[in-house]
């Protein structure tokens, strides 16, 4: 994606009209898990089991024996790895269920998000806490880890910013960058296959 | 004259024919910039176009005065660690009293196998075989009739994971390379270089982010030196020696490059030359294209 069409979808998205879209309720449903998922809702622990709902504001808790994949409201998939914590912090759609806005909130762990290509400037975004990444379709990995973050792209684009000092690195498919606290991210460059079949095989759920 | 011929042959080899170059090449969170003179690490898919000139000491009418070349070269990968690569390049032979002669250098393909890639440890090491074409150049600016091929071992190591504070964006890359003739009077010749780069992006990217200019932030001083000596019988060619400082600029997908060429021996040149390269990363500018990603790629 190039960066003035993120910049002109974060514009536009900013501009987007919250009513008439579908938001906490529909924001996504469990189509995979293994072992004790939870979900953190109104500040109490609830195991989550396949077909539940998923809603703004949840925070998920995947165990480190546990995997979890969410299908979202607008077709998006997003894998959890063991060990993964993550808020879903906002996620609206149109009636003909289009992504209008997406943001994530990574707090640990791996995912990998598939997400749904849709035919106006809209964004998906994870945010993490040393940066943030943003898409409009692609086939990604993202992992937050204490003081750094990285990601893995196997289509599309992502680019990825750091929070402290603003600066960006375009990543595309077959390449990763790192994120450091503090700093600039790391060069963009093409992964290694096994790098790749590590956070693949992290990100499996059956 | 089999003296000159030898002087532009040895000159051939440290600047027009210089083997076919590779995508930069990553190790972990270390990005080893194109270099200009000595060979690339690893196998990609890129392309670049390089440009050097060196002037050369004058000894009467009929010898050269100066050489000029215009290099491109495309790499295309096959595997996710192996790869080919094509190269050409004109030259350009400035003749006291005569002009400048100008003619194609042999034809010059090379494989290229990536051994070993240590990421945290930011270390590489890989295997080169590279075939020159005889008599597919022009005589006139030295390409030779003879073919030669050239097996190559390759080393860098980056020092991000040595607990040396600003000397972490510190790299280095070594090249080595034994040119065997296919046939008399061309010599054997045994290639040397190493690289010493210090990569700004990593400066501010894992070691301390500093409030430098947009522009500084991803530049990558490097100095270059690159050895040919003749082994075995000589045919009239002597030892090079090019020591080439000089910055690497990189960009989304694109890096731009110039060094100063310095002979250190006279019989690589009488004065400072300049080479300068751009260089295209089609891995990412194509990447979701078969131009940008092997033709057998795992992922």
């Amino acid at each position: 994606m190039k960066r003035r069409d993120l910049i002109l979808a974060t514009a536009l998205s900013s501009l987007v009209p919250t009513t008439g879209f579908t938001a906490a309720a529909g924001a996504g449903s469990v189509v995979g898990i293994v072992g004790q998922c939870l979900v953190q809702r109104d500040g109490r622990p609830t195991p989550l089991k396949l077909g539940d709902a998923v809603a703004v504001s949840d925070t998920i808790d995947v165990p480190v024996a546990g995997k979890l994949k969410l299908r979202m409201s607008d077709g998006s998939v997003i894998s959890l790895a063991p060990g993964t914590r993550m808020t879903v912090a906002a996620y609206q759609t149109d009636p003909a269920g289009q992504r209008q806005n997406a943001q994530l909130s990574l707090s640990q762990g791996l995912i990998r998000a598939v997400v749904a290509p849709v035919d106006h400037p809209t964004i998906f975004e994870v945010s993490t806490a040393v940066g943030t990444a943003a898409v409009r379709s692609t086939d990604w990995f993202m992992e937050s880890k204490p003081g750094s973050a990285q990601v893995g792209v196997l289509s599309g684009n992502v680019v990825l910013r750091s929070g402290a000092t603003g600066r960006e690195v375009a990543i595309p498919a077959r390449w990763g960058a790192r994120l450091e606290a503090g700093r600039d991210p790391v060069e963009a460059r093409v992964w290694a296959p096994q790098e790749f079949q590590a956070v693949i095989s992290r990100t499996d759920v059956p | 004259m089999v003296r000159v011929a030898g002087a532009i042959l040895g000159l051939a080899v440290a600047l027009g024919c210089h083997d076919a170059a590779l995508a930069y090449t990553a190790s972990g969170d270390r990005n080893f910039p194109a270099t200009l003179v000595l060979p690339q690490l690893a196998p990609g898919d890129q392309t670049y176009l390089n440009y050097s000139m060196l002037p050369q000491s004058s000894h009467g009418a009929g010898t050269a005065t100066r050489s000029t070349n215009f290099s491109a070269v495309y790499g295309k990968s096959i595997t996710d660690n192996f790869g080919i690569f094509l190269e050409e390049t004109y030259t350009g032979i400035g003749i006291e009293g005569g002009g400048t002669q100008w003619g194609w250098q042999n034809l010059d393909g090379s494989l290229r196998y990536l051994a070993v890639n240590n990421l945290d440890h930011e270390f590489i090491l890989s295997l080169g075989l590279d075939r020159e074409t005889g008599g597919t150049g022009a005589a006139r600016v030295g390409a030779s009739p003879s073919g030669a091929t050239t097996p190559q071992l390759y080393l860098a190591k980056g020092l991000g994971d040595l607990d040396i504070g600003y000397l972490r964006p510190l790299a280095i890359t070594t090249y080595s390379g034994m040119t065997i003739a296919d046939k008399a009077p061309r010599p054997d010749v045994l290639n040397t270089g190493v690289t010493v780069e210090y990569s700004l992006p990593y400066l501010e990217s894992k070691v301390e982010s500093l409030d430098l200019p947009d522009v500084v932030r991803k530049l990558t001083p490097m100095t270059e030196v690159l050895i040919t000596s003749p082994v075995g019988r000589s045919y009239g060619s002597r030892t090079t020696v090019l020591i080439a400082p000089g910055v690497s600029y990189a960009g989304e997908g694109w890096e731009f490059a110039v060094e100063a060429l310095v002979p250190a021996t006279s019989a690589t040149g009488s004065g400072v030359g300049v080479t300068a390269q751009l260089h295209l990363a089609l891995d990412f500018l194509f990447a979701d294209t078969p131009l940008g990603r092997p033709i057998f790629a795992s992922q």
